[in-house]
């Protein structure tokens, strides 16, 4: 079996946070209107512990875990890496993993699954008995999703979608949601509920593991269930919904089951969102219908608080969209090095490091890029050549001023897929997700004599003789500098 | 006396002297805070015409230093009824 340790639960992964130092119990009370959503508002600016909450106002037995994913160290430890790991390393761990034999979930019976441990049916549905916080103040309402998935099934085709998609509670029996048109669950219903006019079962999924939610915002192709185990090494464990076909994870925390319905629309926003701001305005979204609430004792309810940087929405889906990108790229044969985004680019800028072995290869990279089920989430490429380390903004700073011709070397697409969430797009934009994007290339034209066209760039390790920079490097010190880490 | 808010784009979407239809959240106190209902309601900048208080949102959040009272006429059940 595999020897991969991850944590199975968000319990296990809050005790794990505790024990490294990365989350920090608070036993004051702690008020769901605003309170709590500055605390972990404040973590995440910060790079602070994740807040336990274990006390809120007006909820007692329930409590509060924040910013689950918003460090580096966090994510480690939910993948059961050391949490010193680099994050190269926990890159590489993430291919490694997903580039492994899907792992398919089992089906567990429902008296073993903790998240029947107590269920409200009937009358007894009400939202406002969780606690769901109001995350921001001005928020278009207390949002019940932040950190979850949304659980759904093709009813031909059978494939099951879990996805991350925001929810607002409307009323105790209500909830709307932006769900993309792009998205897994968006493309579900255009494709199939809308036109019959079908209500679409849901679940809600609330409380994860760590890796279960990883895989819900995850750009990935492989369905969640089976990306969870490839996370995680080990099936993920599911249990039969109440009142509809779905199977959830028996783990989490609260489960809220119902239908999406194909002929009602409530208003839902605005919210803070990934990219700092509040761009979506109110509007009519995807309505949810809830019909029943499971929840295990003593329920822990996860937030994720969007806004700047940076939170899981920078944090991991940087994270989890460049190495997505990566494997496309490298599924074609591109000789790239590597892609990473920024977190701090709110996950709108991929670099991509690639030999340049032959013309036009930052457009087929940024067409590729732009092209995916990726696409619609970034609209900046920039291609750096395999000399620059893309980790480095110093470095792919500098390659871009420098080497980024005005005329030949940006390339802008027009009418693409966005999102509705761009600061920067205009309103008829955000409202029909119409996009545009931009390729920087960095590179030097392959075209260009590489002895007499190429600037030569003139550095330490590339201008010296190498027995000059180790003569020059042993005697640092000798020279009278302090040594250098 | 009830406190209620409202999200407008606009602000003449609270054209005072007629029903209207709007989408109101509850202000007050206790677990049901932030709720919504659909009513059709009358409003007025005058706050001792009605009894109830309305204060009110822009877009994105933005509270507006407007303030009205609010007379809520009835609630509207828009959901069709196949879900109730
Ligand atoms: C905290 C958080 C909130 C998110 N909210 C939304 C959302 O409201 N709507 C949406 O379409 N995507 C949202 N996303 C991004 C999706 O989770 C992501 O695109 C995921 O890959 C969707 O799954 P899919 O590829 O199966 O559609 C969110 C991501 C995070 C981390
Ligand atoms: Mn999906």
């Amino acid at each position: 079996m595999s020897k991969i340790n991850a944590p199975k639960s968000n319990r296990e992964f809050i005790d794990a946070c505790i024990k490294a130092g990365d989350a920090v119990r608070i036993k004051q009370e702690v008020d769901w209107e605003n309170e709590a959503g500055a605390i972990v508002r404040r973590a995440c600016e910060l790079g602070a512990p994740a807040p336990f909450m274990e006390k809120i106002k007006d909820y007692p037995g329930f409590s509060y875990f924040g910013a689950p994913l918003s460090t580096y160290r966090r994510m480690a430890i939910s993948l059961g890496m050391d949490p010193a790991s680099s994050l190269p390393e926990i890159g590489a761990e993430y291919l490694k993993r997903t580039n492994s034999e899907p792992i398919a979930p089992v089906v567990i019976d429902r008296k073993d699954a903790p998240c029947k441990e107590n269920i409200l049916r009937g009358k007894d549905v009400d939202l406002c008995k969780l606690p769901v916080p109001l995350v921001h103040d001005g928020d278009g309402g207390r949002y019940v999703g932040t950190w979850h998935a949304v659980i759904t099934k093709h009813p031909v085709r059978g494939d099951v979608n879990w996805g991350m998609y925001r929810q607002m509670m409307f009323d105790g029996r209500t909830m709307s949601g932006a769900v993309f048109p792009f998205s897994d669950l968006g493309k579900q219903l255009s494709e199939y509920y809308l036109p019959r006019g079908e209500a679409a079962p849901f679940a809600t999924a609330i409380g994860l593991s760590p890796l279960a939610a990883m895989a819900a915002c995850a750009p990935s192709p492989i369905p969640e269930p089976e990306l969870v185990g490839m996370l995680s090494g080990q099936p993920a464990r599911l249990v039969k919904c109440e009142t509809n076909d779905l199977e959830v994870p028996a783990d989490a925390e609260i489960i809220i089951e119902g239908v999406i319905c194909p002929d009602y629309k409530v208003e839902e926003g605005p919210f803070g969102e990934y990219t700092g701001y509040r761009t979506s305005p109110r509007d009519f979204r995807v309505t949810f219908r809830v019909d029943c609430i499971t929840y295990r004792n003593n329920a822990t309810m996860t937030i994720s608080n969007m806004g700047v940087p940076q939170d899981e929405g920078q944090l991991l889906r940087s994270f989890s969209l460049g190495l997505e990108l990566e494997k496309l790229l490298r599924s074609q044969g591109i000789p790239i090095t590597g892609v990473y985004m920024h977190p701090r680019s709110t996950h709108h800028m991929m670099i991509v490091g690639v030999k340049a072995t032959y013309a036009g290869i930052a457009q087929q990279i940024a067409q590729l890029a732009f092209g995916s089920k990726l696409g619609p989430w970034f609209h900046m490429v920039m291609v750096v050549d395999d000399q620059t380390d893309i980790y480095n903004w110093d470095e792919v700073y500098h390659a871009f001023c420098t080497r980024c011709h005005p005329v030949n070397g940006i390339h802008v697409y027009k009418n693409t897929t966005g999102t509705p969430l761009y600061p920067y797009a205009t309103p008829h934009e955000r409202k029909y997700s119409i996009g545009s994007k931009v390729l920087f290339d960095c590179l030097w034209p392959v075209d260009w004599d590489k002895t007499n066209d190429v600037p030569t760039l003139v550095s330490f390790k590339n201008v010296y003789p190498k027995d000059i920079q180790e003569r020059v490097l042993s005697n640092w010190t000798n020279y009278g500098y302090p040594p250098v880490k | 006396m009830n406190q209620w808010e409202v999200f407008v784009m606009d602000m003449t979407e609270l054209a005072e002297g007629q029903d209207i239809e709007l989408s109101i959240r509850t202000l007050n106190p206790g677990l049901q805070k932030y709720t919504y209902k659909r009513v059709r309601a009358q409003v007025s900048s005058s706050l001792d015409k009605f009894a109830d208080q309305l204060q009110v949102r822009l877009g994105r959040g933005q509270l507006s230093s407007a303030r009205y009272s609010i007379k809520v006429i009835e609630e509207i059940q828009r959901i069709p009824a196949k879900y109730l």
